[in-house]
Parts: C-alpha cells; sequence; structure tokens
C-alpha cells in the first residue's frame, strides 16, 4: 500500500515535470510578445520593447527563463505581467469565482444522472429509453453558444430579469437574504448550462453500464429471488456497475480549473476560464503557465485519488 | 460466408434501431449535400458562388427575391431567391452553407482521421509489444541527444553540442561494442546501463497521462491562437489532442486479444508481428475504434463551431457553419436566420453522427447482441 | 429505495431552490425604475478590464477611461479642439536658443568675430541696420533679449563599451567651451538659424568644429571625438519652454494640496527607467522641468518638438503618495526588495488617488470599477454621484442589458443605429472617429513599387459601398493621414474614384492584360497576392471579403488570411512580411507623422512597414513637427496629405463615425444665477465629443421640457 502510494506519487511528479516543460516551450515557442509591448503604438521606441523584454526576462535564453519561471512560482513570486497582481493570488480569487458554478452543476450532474440512466436501462428499448437517448444527445449536440443566447434571449425577453454577471448590479444594500438569493439566481442559467452536458454524457453512461452488468450472475440471482426491478437495480447492480465511475469521479477534480471560457464569456462571469483565455491573447506567459501547471497539477491529483479510491473500493485489487 | 451473416446481423440489428437509422440516413443526406457543395461551389464560376458579394442585398430574409434592377446578371443567384436568406455583405447564406459542409466535414474528419491514426499506432504498439523493455542507455542516449537538441535550439550553443556529440559518440560505441564483445559476457559497470529501464507500454502511457494534464479545449485554443490560422493547422491541432481516448482502448483491446486462442495459435504457426497485428488483431479492435471515431467526429465540428465563436476558427474565404454562426450572433435581433440556419444544421448533423453512433455501439456490442 | 430517492429528490431540491430565486430578484422594471439610487449612477460598459490605474503607467484603453475620471492633467483640449487650461490656469511658449561663437567664420563685410562683437552685431541687426529680407526681419523682431554666455571650462565623463563583451570604459573628456549667445525669442522660430545666417554668414553654423575645444585623455576612443563634440558642443540650440501656471488650491482626494512640485515628480516618474513608462518618448525632448515657485513649473525642452504641449494633458501624480519614501516604506512593509520595488509594483495603481472629478472607490477584477464624485473638485462636483465601468465582455450581452436598462451608455454597431434611432425612449450621437481605416501595400515588393498599381487597385473599391452597406453609413470617405476633424486635413483633396474600367486601363498602362481565362498577366505571371488582416475585427474582415470579391472582378487573384493580433504583428507586420494588409490608425489631433511616414521609419519593427520613401515628404514631416505656428503647420500639412492622396501608398478607405446612445432622460444640469436648475439637452461638440460635459450630466425620473436655446 505504502510503496504503492510512493510510486504513484513519484511517478506522478515525474509527469508533471514534463507537462512543465512541454507547457513552457509551447508558449515560448510560438509567435506573439506580451501585450506589454505594442510594437503598433507609436509610442514605444525600440528601447522601450527592449527594456519590458529585459524586464519579463524574454532576452534570457529559454532554460533560463524555465528556471526563473518555476523559481518564483514555487516561492510564491510569480506577478501577471498584465497588472503586477500575484498569479496566485488572482487565481484564487477566480476559483472561489468559479467554484460555486462547479459545485452546483456537479451535484446536478452526479446525482441526476443515475436515475434518468437506470430508468433507461430498465425500460431498455422502450419509449422512455429512446425518447432519453434523443434529449441527451441533443443537449450533448447544441453548440454552446447558441443555445446560451438562446437561453439568455427568452429569460430576459420573457421574464425581465437579469441573467448576467455574478449578481444584480446595483443592488446596493437589500437585505443580506435578498442579495444571497439574488447570487442564486445568477448561478442557475450558467450552471445548469453547464450541467446539461455532463447529465447527456453520465446518463448514457450509466445506462450502459447497467446493461454491462445486468447479465452478471448476482443481477440474475436477485431477479430470480423475486426482488423488483428497481430494488434489482438499485441495490445489486449499481453497486457493482459503480467501479468506472469511481475513476471518473476522480476526474472531475481538473473541471475545477478549466471551467468553460465561452459560457463564462457569454454571461460575463469573472471565472477561470475567461481569465487564462484573456492571458492567452495579451500572452501574459505567467497566468498561462501557472494555469496550465495548476490544472495539471489538479488532473494529477485526481488520478491518485482514484487510484486510492480503487483501492478502497475493490477488494480484487491490492498493489 | 460466416463474414457476411455477420454483416446481415448487424444490419438486422440496426434497422431495429430506429434513432440510429434516422441518424445513418442523415449522415449520408449530409454526406451528398457536401460533396455536392464542393461541387457546386468551387471552379472559377460556380454555381453557387458563396463570395459573391452584393452590399445592397444584405440581411434579406429567407426565401426573399433578389432584386433584379439593381443586380448585375452575373450576380443574380441561380436559384432565383435566396434559400436561407444573405448575410451583412449580402453573401448568399445557402451558399454559403453548402460550401461550409463540405469544410465542416473535412475538418471533422481529417482531425477525426489524424487522431485515429495515432491512437491506434500508439495503443497497438503498447498493447502488442508493451512488455518488451526500453534498456537504460537507449533512454539516457535519448535524453542526451534530446537535451543537447533543446539547448541548441534555444542559444546555449557550446552545452549543446557537446551533449549532441556524445549521444552520437555512445550509439556508434553500443554498436561497435556489440560486433566486438559479441557474446562475451558484458564488464559489470555496463551492467547498470544494460538493465531494463522501463517497459513501452508504461512509456506510451506516460506519455498519454502528460497529455492528458492539459485541458483539452483551452489547449487547443492555445495552440491555435498561437499559430497561423488555417484551416489545416485547426484540423492538426484538433487530431493532436484528441488521440488519447483512442489509444487507451486500442491498447485495451490489444492486450485482451493478444491472449486469445486465435493469436496465440498464429503466434504458434509462426506469423510474424506485423501480419498478427494487421491481419488478426486491427480487424477485431476496431470496432470500438469506430464508435469513437464517429462520435469524435460530431465533437470535432462543434469544437471547430466554438473556436469561431472565439474568434479563432477556419479563417474565410471557405465558410464554416461555426464561422457563418458566430459572424450571425451579432445580427441575432436583426437577422436570426443568420444564427439559426447554421445553429441548426449544426445540431442536426452532429445529432445524427450521435445518434448513428450510438446505434452503433449497441450493434458491434456483442454483450448486448447475444440477448436479442 | 432510499438510495433512489436520494438520487432524485437532491437535484429536485436543489433545483428548485436555484429557481425559486427568481422571485427575489428584482426584474429590470424595479431596479431601473423603483430605484431612485439608480438615478444618480452612471454606468458605462466596457468589453475588458482596466489592467493598471497609474496614468503614466497604462496603456489600455479601460485603463485611460478610468484614469481620465480620477486624474487631471494641466490642460486639456476644448470643443474646438483648442487647450484649455486644467489644473494649470494659463501657459507661455516662449524659446531660448544658443549659438556657439564661431570665431574662425568671416562675417560678411566684418571678417572675424568675436563674442562681444557678434552680440552687437546682432543687436545692430535687431535695430534695423541692416537691409534684410522680410524673413529674416520677422526672425529678428521675434527675438526679446540678446546675451552672452562667457566661455568656460568642464569635464564630461562617458561610459562606452567597445563591443559586447568587453567592460565599459570611463572616458573623461574636457571640454573648454567657448562663448555662446543666448537668445530669448517670444515665439518658437525653427528658422532662427537659416534666417540668422543670411546676417552672419552662409556657413556661420555649419562650420563650427566642436572638436577643436574637446580633449580625450585615452587614446583608444579618439575616433569618438567627432560624436561627442556633435554631442557636447552643438553649433546651435533650440530650447523651446513652456511656463505652466498652475490653479491655486485644488486638492487632491486624500486632501493633499496640489503643486508645481507633483508636476516635476510626474514627470521624473515617467523618465525614471524603473517604471517601464510607456509615455516616456512623449517627455523624451523634455530637458529638465524646473520648480520655479509652488505654483509656477517651467519646462525646457532640448529641441524643437511642436507636439510637446500636448502631453502636458496626462494625469499628475501625487508625490507625498509615490515618492522614493512612501515606496520604500511600502516594499518594506509588504516585505520586498525596496531597491527592485516600482511603482508598477505599488498598491496604488489599483487603489489610485488624483486630483480629478471622481474619486476611486473599488475594483472587481473583471466585474466592475466603481468611482466616486469628488465634492471638493475645482470646478464644482459632478451631479452624479457614482460613476461604475462594468466589464461585459460580450458585445451582444452588452446590448441586452443596455435595453434592460442596467448600463447607462453603449457604442451602438452601426448595423443597430437605425433601429436605435427611432426608439422614442433614446437619445443618441455619433461624430467622426480619430481612427480610419485602410489598405496597405507593401511598396517594397512588385507590382505595388508602381504606383499605378497602388491607384488602380484602390479605383476598383466602391468605397462609397462599404461605407453605406457594411457601415450603414457610420462613416465618411478620407484620403490622408490627418484626423478629418482638424483643419491640418485638406477637404479639398478628392478620393481616387470607384472606375473599374479605368482602373483596368492604369494596370494596362503598367503592362497588366487580361489572359484567356480573364486573369491579368504580366511577362506570363498572373497578378496574384494575399491580402491579411487581425481576427476579431468584424468590419476589417467583411472589408476583407469584399476587397478580396472587388479584385476578382477585374481579374485579380487575390489570397485572404486572417491572424490573431499578436502574430499578425510580429510575423508580418514588423518584419514586413506581406503583401497587403488591413489595418487601421487612431490618430492623435497633432499632426505627427515622422513613425508612420517618415523614410528613416522603414526598418523592421518600425512603423512606416509599408515602405514610402519621399524625399519632400521627409522634409515636410520634420518641419510639421518643429513649427509651432499653427498657421504654418496648417500649410505643410496640407502640402504632405497632397502628395500622400497622389502616391497612394495605402488605400485610404473610410474613418469610422462612433454612435453612443443614451436614455432620453439623461441631460445637462446647470444652475442660472438665480441658483434654478436649468436643463439642457445634450449635444455632442463640433467634435463630436458627448461626454464633453459628463460631469453636469444628470438623470431624471421623467424626460425634462428643455430651456429654449440657440
Amino acid at each position: 500500500m505504502l510503496s504503492f502510494v510512493g510510486r504513484s506519487i513519484i511517478q506522478k511528479i515525474i509527469t508533471l515535470f514534463f507537462v512543465s516543460i512541454v507547457s513552457f516551450l509551447i508558449i515560448h515557442l510560438a509567435p506573439g510578445e506580451p501585450s506589454q509591448v505594442d510594437p503598433l503604438n507609436p509610442k514605444f521606441t525600440p528601447e522601450m520593447v527592449e527594456r519590458f523584454r529585459k524586464e519579463f526576462h524574454l532576452d534570457k535564453p529559454l532554460y533560463l527563463q524555465y528556471v526563473y519561471f518555476y523559481r518564483d512560482l514555487f516561492t510564491g513570486k510569480t506577478v501577471s505581467w498584465k497588472d503586477n497582481q500575484s498569479v496566485l493570488r488572482k487565481i484564487w480569487e477566480r476559483f472561489l469565482n468559479s467554484l460555486p458554478l462547479f459545485i452546483v452543476g456537479t451535484i446536478i450532474t452526479w446525482t441526476l444522472s443515475f436515475p434518468i440512466g437506470i430508468r433507461a436501462a430498465i425500460f431498455r428499448g422502450g419509449f422512455y429509453d429512446r425518447s432519453t437517448t434523443f434529449f441527451s444527445y441533443l443537449l450533448i449536440s447544441i453548440p454552446g453558444f447558441f443555445f446560451a443566447y438562446i437561453l439568455i434571449i427568452f429569460v430576459v425577453t420573457r421574464f425581465h430579469v437579469p441573467v448576467i454577471g455574478m449578481e444584480t448590479f446595483g443592488l446596493g444594500d437589500a437585505s443580506w437574504l435578498r442579495l444571497i438569493m439574488d447570487r442564486v439566481w445568477h448561478l442557475l442559467l450558467p450552471s445548469v448550462l453547464g450541467a446539461t452536458g455532463g447529465i447527456a454524457i453520465l446518463s448514457r453512461y450509466v445506462r450502459s453500464q447497467m446493461l454491462e452488468v445486468e447479465g452478471q450472475d448476482y443481477v440474475r440471482t436477485a431477479r430470480a429471488k423475486g426482488l423488483p426491478e428497481e430494488q434489482v437495480y438499485y441495490k445489486h447492480a449499481l453497486r457493482n456497475a459503480l467501479l468506472p465511475f469511481v475513476t471518473m469521479f476522480g476526474l472531475i477534480l481538473p473541471g475545477l480549473i478549466g471551467g468553460s471560457v465561452i459560457i463564462e464569456s457569454i454571461f460575463s462571469w469573472p471565472g477561470m476560464g475567461r481569465m487564462a483565455y484573456e492571458a492567452i491573447l495579451a500572452r501574459d506567459y505567467p497566468i498561462i503557465l501557472t494555469v496550465n501547471f495548476v490544472s495539471a497539477v489538479l488532473v494529477l491529483a485526481g488520478t491518485f485519488v482514484s487510484d486510492l479510491l480503487y483501492l478502497v473500493v475493490d477488494p480484487r485489487i491490492r498493489l | 460466408m460466416r463474414r457476411r451473416s455477420r454483416l446481415q446481423e448487424s444490419w438486422r440489428l440496426l434497422k431495429e434501431n430506429r434513432l440510429a437509422v434516422i441518424g445513418l440516413t442523415i449522415f449520408i443526406l449530409f454526406f451528398c449535400i457536401a460533396f455536392l457543395g464542393l461541387v457546386l461551389t468551387t471552379g472559377t464560376d460556380p454555381t453557387f458562388d458563396p463570395a459573391r458579394v452584393r452590399l445592397q442585398e444584405k440581411l434579406q430574409p429567407p426565401l426573399s427575391k433578389p432584386n433584379l434592377e439593381t443586380l448585375r446578371p452575373e450576380e443574380v443567384p441561380k436559384l432565383g431567391v435566396y434559400l436561407f436568406g444573405t448575410d451583412d455583405l449580402g453573401r448568399d447564406v445557402f451558399a454559403r452553407m453548402l460550401q461550409g459542409a463540405w469544410v465542416s466535414l473535412t475538418v471533422g474528419f481529417v482531425a477525426v482521421g489524424i487522431s485515429v491514426l495515432i491512437g491506434i499506432f500508439m495503443g497497438g504498439i503498447a498493447g502488442y509489444f508493451g512488455q518488451s523493455n526500453v534498456r537504460v542507455d537507449q533512454v539516457l542516449a535519448t535524453v542526451v541527444l534530446l537535451l543537447g537538441g533543446g539547448l541548441l535550439v534555444f542559444g546555449a550553443r557550446t552545452p549543446g553540442v557537446v551533449l549532441l556529440v556524445l549521444g552520437h559518440v555512445y550509439i556508434l560505441f553500443s554498436v561497435w561494442s556489440k560486433r566486438i564483445w559479441g557474446k562475451r559476457p558484458i564488464p559489470k559497470w555496463m551492467g547498470v546501463l544494460y538493465k531494463d529501464a522501463i517497459s513501452a507500454d508504461t512509456l506510451i502511457m506516460r506519455f498519454v497521462d502528460i497529455m492528458l494534464c492539459f485541458p483539452s479545449f483551452f489547449l487547443i485554443l492555445t495552440v491555435v491562437a498561437l499559430l497561423p490560422a488555417s484551416m489545416y493547422n485547426i484540423m492538426i491541432v484538433i487530431g493532436l489532442t484528441s488521440w488519447m481516448g483512442t489509444t487507451r482502448f486500442v491498447r485495451a483491446e490489444f492486450l485482451s486479444l493478444r491472449e486469445q486462442d486465435f493469436v496465440t495459435a498464429a503466434r504458434a504457426l509462426g506469423v510474424n508481428h506485423w501480419r498478427i497485428i494487421f491481419r488478426h488483431m486491427i480487424p477485431n479492435a476496431m470496432a470500438p475504434v469506430l464508435v469513437s471515431a464517429t462520435i469524435g467526429i460530431a465533437t470535432a465540428i462543434l469544437t471547430e463551431a466554438g473556436l469561431s465563436f472565439l474568434g479563432f476558427g477556419v479563417p474565410p474565404p471557405h465558410a464554416t457553419w461555426g464561422g457563418i454562426l458566430s459572424d450571425g450572433k451579432r445580427f441575432i435581433f436583426d437577422a436570426p436566420w443568420l444564427t439559426f440556419a447554421p445553429g441548426f444544421a449544426i445540431l442536426i448533423v452532429v445529432l445524427s453522427f450521435n445518434l448513428f453512433g450510438e446505434g452503433l455501439r449497441d450493434i458491434l456490442n456483442p454483450k448486448l447482441r447475444e440477448r436479442n | 429505495m432510499t438510495i433512489r430517492r436520494v438520487l432524485i429528490l437532491a437535484p429536485t431540491v436543489l433545483i428548485l431552490f436555484l429557481v425559486q430565486s427568481y422571485f427575489w430578484v428584482p426584474t429590470y422594471e424595479q431596479q431601473t425604475r423603483g430605484n431612485p439610487d439608480r438615478l444618480n449612477e452612471y454606468i458605462a460598459a466596457s468589453i475588458g478590464d482596466a489592467s493598471i490605474l497609474n496614468p503614466i503607467l497604462s496603456a489600455d484603453s479601460a485603463s485611460s477611461d478610468i484614469n481620465s475620471m480620477v486624474f487631471e492633467g494641466l490642460i486639456d483640449r476644448d470643443e474646438e479642439l483648442r487647450f484649455r487650461g486644467r489644473l494649470a490656469t494659463s501657459w507661455d511658449i516662449y524659446e531660448e536658443a544658443f549659438f556657439y561663437v564661431n570665431e574662425d567664420a568671416n562675417i560678411p563685410g566684418k571678417g572675424r568675430a568675436g563674442v562681444e562683437e557678434v552680440a552687437t552685431l546682432l543687436k545692430r541687426a535687431k535695430a534695423g541696420d541692416f537691409e534684410a529680407a522680410p524673413e529674416v526681419k520677422a526672425s529678428l523682431d521675434n527675438i526679446r533679449e540678446i546675451s552672452v554666455v562667457p566661455a568656460r571650462d568642464f569635464l564630461v565623463t562617458r561610459r562606452e563599451k567597445e563591443n559586447e563583451d568587453t567592460e565599459t570604459a570611463e572616458i573623461k573628456i574636457r571640454v573648454s567651451a567657448p562663448a555662446r549667445i543666448k537668445l530669448v525669442l517670444n515665439n518658437v522660430d525653427q528658422d532662427l538659424f537659416q534666417n540668422l545666417s543670411r546676417v552672419l554668414g552662409k556657413d556661420y553654423f555649419s562650420s563650427f568644429n566642436g572638436q577643436h575645444y574637446i580633449t580625450l585623455d585615452d587614446e583608444t576612443w579618439q575616433s569618438k571625438r567627432a560624436v561627442y563634440a556633435e554631442e557636447i558642443l552643438p553649433a546651435t540650440e533650440h530650447n523651446p519652454t513652456v511656463v505652466f501656471y498652475l490653479r491655486p488650491g485644488v486638492k487632491f482626494h486624500d486632501g493633499h494640496l496640489f503643486d508645481a512640485s507633483d508636476v516635476k515628480f510626474t514627470f521624473e516618474a515617467i523618465m525614471n527607467p524603473k517604471n517601464l513608462s510607456p509615455r516616456i518618448s512623449d517627455y523624451e525632448p523634455v530637458k529638465r522641468v524646473e520648480v520655479v515657485d509652488s505654483l509656477t513649473v517651467r519646462i525646457i525642452y532640448k529641441r524643437l518638438y511642436s507636439p510637446a504641449l500636448g502631453t502636458w494633458a496626462m494625469g499628475m501624480l501625487p508625490e507625498h503618495l509615490l515618492n522614493d519614501e512612501a515606496l520604500r516604506k511600502e516594499a518594506i512593509h509588504l516585505g520586498k526588495d525596496p531597491e527592485k520595488f516600482s511603482m508598477r509594483q505599488s498598491s496604488f495603481s489599483r487603489h489610485p488617488i488624483g486630483c480629478g472629478p471622481f474619486v476611486f472607490r473599488e475594483w472587481k477584477s473583471d466585474q466592475y470599477i466603481v468611482l466616486d464624485h469628488f465634492d471638493k473638485y475645482w470646478e464644482g462636483s459632478p451631479n452624479y454621484n457614482r460613476y461604475i465601468y462594468r466589464i461585459v465582455p460580450d458585445l451582444l450581452t452588452q446590448e441586452m442589458e443596455f435595453y434592460a436598462g442596467t448600463i447607462d451608455s453603449y457604442s451602438v454597431q452601426p448595423h443597430q443605429v437605425k433601429r436605435l434611432r427611432d426608439n422614442p425612449e433614446y437619445q443618441n450621437f455619433s461624430g467622426l472617429s480619430f481612427g480610419y481605416t485602410y489598405i496597405g501595400y507593401n511598396m517594397r515588393r512588385e507590382p505595388f513599387n508602381d504606383s499605378r498599381v497602388r491607384r488602380a487597385l484602390s479605383m476598383a473599391i466602391d468605397v462609397d459601398k462599404i461605407i453605406d452597406y457594411v457601415l450603414y453609413s457610420q462613416g465618411e470617405r478620407i484620403t490622408g493621414p490627418f484626423v478629418k476633424q482638424t483643419d491640418y486635413y485638406d477637404k479639398s483633396i478628392k478620393p481616387a474614384p470607384y472606375d473599374p474600367q479605368a482602373a483596368l486601363r492604369l494596370l494596362e498602362e503598367a503592362g497588366w492584360r487580361r489572359n484567356k481565362e480573364g486573369w491579368l498577366e504580366k511577362d506570363g505571371k498572373r497578378f496574384q497576392f494575399t491580402l491579411i488582416t487581425n481576427s476579431g475585427n468584424d468590419l476589417r474582415k467583411a472589408v476583407l471579403a469584399i476587397a478580396q470579391d472587388a479584385w476578382k472582378q477585374i481579374g485579380i487573384d487575390v489570397r485572404t488570411d486572417l491572424l490573431e493580433w499578436s502574430v499578425f504583428i510580429q510575423e508580418r507586420v514588423d518584419k514586413a512580411d506581406f503583401d497587403a494588409l488591413i489595418l487601421g490608425w487612431v490618430m492623435g489631433i497633432e499632426p505627427d507623422l515622422y513613425q508612420i511616414w517618415h523614410s528613416s521609419q522603414t526598418h523592421p519593427y518600425q512603423l512606416n512597414f509599408v515602405g514610402f520613401k519621399n524625399s519632400e515628404a521627409d522634409d515636410l514631416i520634420i518641419k510639421i513637427r518643429q513649427e509651432y505656428d499653427h498657421e504654418r503647420q496648417v500649410v505643410y500639412s496640407h502640402r504632405l496629405h497632397e502628395i500622400i492622396a497622389r502616391e497612394q501608398p495605402y488605400t485610404f478607405l473610410y474613418v469610422a463615425k462612433w454612435t453612443a446612445v443614451l436614455d432620453r432622460r439623461i441631460v445637462i444640469k446647470e444652475t442660472d444665477r438665480q441658483g434654478n436648475a436649468v436643463y439642457k439637452k445634450i449635444k455632442p461638440t463640433k467634435t463630436g465629443n458627448f461626454t464633453f460635459y459628463f460631469n453636469k450630466w444628470v438623470k431624471l425620473p421623467e424626460t425634462p421640457t428643455f430651456s429654449q436655446e440657440g
């Protein structure tokens, strides 16, 4: 057990090291300069551009830049080129903004998908199954922004309430309950939008997993015992079909940081994805690299957690 | 004989799944339209010219008639009517959609083609040759060479050259030493170098892990934003960032197939590796690949639309559905058809791909087949 | 089944909880009409967030928007684009000019002369002793004072590097400068020395050799002698000088009094290399800033540079919060190295304090910036209590928020103008912007080095149609590089007409003929090139498609490409690796075209990337930037405009009009002599600036009746 943990941590660190190199190379070898160095602004003389490059260590050879960057990152000194704010603090701020969206989306996805998928499995080939199949694929197939616009226009024109941003603007000093409810309302559309795709995919997956275990002996036995169909599925089949979901659950961690650029831009949600997207456009290397690094750490942590969960859940695996 | 009956069996199963049949129909229809679109919209004087600008006819609603008085004869659309209306430059949306069908299809197919090829290759190696090991000295030599090359590219000349030379010298040395020593036992100090370091399987799967560490849409976005925009770059980037899934299950499939009797038998007969792989294993591992490829095409089309929304889609003069949609969103109140026509087109095509893929999955899944 | 119940109930409850919050949210009506506070707030929307709220460091438009509210400059431009005093009440511009006495030169009718003799000679000339041409006379009359600066000896040290690897050497230069004559002029006069040489002899200034007066100790650097002599002892020197008289009693938001040392501090902060100010090039010609007394500053320039005055519209920084001592304290407080800590790192950039009409209050990244009105503002506190800058990255959502009433102003896209104009709830303004869009041709490449080809390409594009249909008439044609509202722009110059046939004739003259397939050909080569622009700009993308189509119709095979902005700039524009491109310039009001059109600026990474070279134009560009007299600047500019329009290095397309829409209930409120409120309709100024009187705006519950006015 311990040796497994140790081995896997070392492995993850090596992977992380390669990820850091690859992401660094992608960004630094691509053309473009930080937007602070704007050569099309007549006010920028070549000397200015040179001085900026020096400030950002862009004049140094790449391997030195790499060392500088990760040294700063680990000592917590990295600052964004755009506004000299500490990158970690910025990411933390955005992380807190993205968190509620993520939590609500995840809860809805990871609860609702199961009954939907199981019911589809029970009535396999029936009307219910077909219509859920159709609808889940419908939801997967709509381009996200198209759907978002249609929803926003519908809500705004029909109900005349604001949906953009994290809170209603200029609510000022209303009661705290109202302020909270207002925030909750603003959560609704983006989180539901984010969850729809998830529900569609996960419920499909639940369905196929259920069908997978359905032929197993213990399920047949349970059914032979005369247990009602629902109980067979929820009590006997589900528990054994859960294994693959354990892995999936570990992998949702990175969703925390990825966010959705498109949804966040449309809803003016000051989240992680949007910050990273703007950083790409402005070539704010410290932010891009840190976001990348943090998300890689999360992915690896996620796989690590799911490996551990596997150990706990599945008695057959002894490493 | 057996093969045919299997096909017939699949066909029968497919016919039962009405959604999949609808999916397949639309799929084929879309194919024809895309091909027709290619024929009708290219050349010096195409039947439907998607690039023809008629500024005075802009934002005409669908099915409106062109104003013959202000148009020169060659500017009049061939159908005599703007089937899907015109866009903000007076271009015929129908012609653009036709052209876009082909472009979207190409983007989807090429991207998925790339990812499937890489996936099969990597997964195949990991699954079939996974147990063969890479030696410590091989790893070291590769690292030294890569590091040297890298340093050379990034400006550190001297250490780079030194490392490169070292690497090559070692390779020559090892080739030469093999010949000299022959079967004599290798000295102890070199034994360390000849130890097995890592299996090919681990190497490839670690690489997959590294690739999975990048948030995929984000990675695509970064690369597309940084590279010069072109249709080919987008296809390649989408392909290069989505092969990991295929690799994983091709590997899994190969691992289980390797142990199957027919493979063992073939090996016992002395059939060479490549023949086993191409004749016996790949055809049997194709089913899940096919399913994921079908769904992959749908995803690629959606990804392209998302990139277009952010302004990094396929650049003009190629029209894509995603591009038309994101251009049209500015006019959603003034000219809703610019949003809805491509929006629904994408929806329908992607949906049909997904449904067909799902149907395919059911058909090809032997476990489910037994029950019927 | 518990599991099943939980799995179904939990999300249902959650969704119900989310949905019920609907009943707590104010509708737009409640927000905008039911809430009286809303009337005292002005909400502007922006696509991007600000980055740094320090006027000397910011370079993006969002930061500038906020900085212009929080900070205030010494001067700004009024409705007619003339300079107007803000923190300065008035100012004087004069010139001090110097020249070294050239004792070796022969003065006509006089021979060699010492310093006193030259001075007397000039005084007599000024008194009218000579028969002189009128322009010489004008120059002489302009001289207010003639005095002598005696000869003096001094030591200068310079640091030099032989090449990259060697250490810097310190070179000592001993200078025994000869006597100088100092002239104080009433007005800046760029022709002064040219005219004086008519009195003192043609070569009097040019034959002055500074090398005689300097000695270098170190033999190895003798080769640089001439360079040093030129630097340390220039034969003539123009020192234009501006004196600002500051407004007394102006306070910063923290109550500290604004005075001359703040001006000096702001200047020094810009020049401090540690701060990496992007404005450094504006102030580089400044020789020094002197504090005369607490309300008077004198700014002395190294050389003639007429755009100089406009740079003082820059917001003034509070010295007491940002000087070395304050920064050191902050660095120590934050646990950072005080040596490396600069204004860029200071928390001031996120909590700015200036002396503008609005006080900074709160900034939530990527959400909003809130400003409160400053009740001690010297010109009277703004009517709005609060100015809010919302960041809404998507244009379509901006539009929806505007309709809903949670954004007050909204920069309208051309296609929406007509719809909004007809809406009785809104008032709208439009005016020409300061920028123009063009197609630039790389004149280093075939066939764009032929002006006939460039003209033909311009004539093949129906620009009027672009303006009518793509811009929905929200634009005007432009024919040259000056801001159209200013008089530097010569309105009599006609644009190249749309005439494809004439274009074909021009191309035929240049050797291009149609081949069988209809493509233009010359010496067996097809006329083929790539037109590029940056992605993310819908108008440029439209022009790209239109130009491609238009040129295709006269037989030119045009490829197009869209590139992401920074790739576009770095890989294509900076390296001049393009055939033709679509871009825009946003012009300053000053007619200084040096960086974009002078032939010395055609190297990689410089802004004359089309490679325009014309010696007469070069000459005019230099003259314009050295001329302080408006009328003469106008004359030079018109000539320059004509040359550029003739040469067509660009196809000048259009200046877009901006359109802003406001709620009709927003009006200007003034108080008349009896102290009654008088409401006026908001009107854009002559130059199209509708926010000029922003401080007097107010939003009323109902649209008022307006007092009669002309």
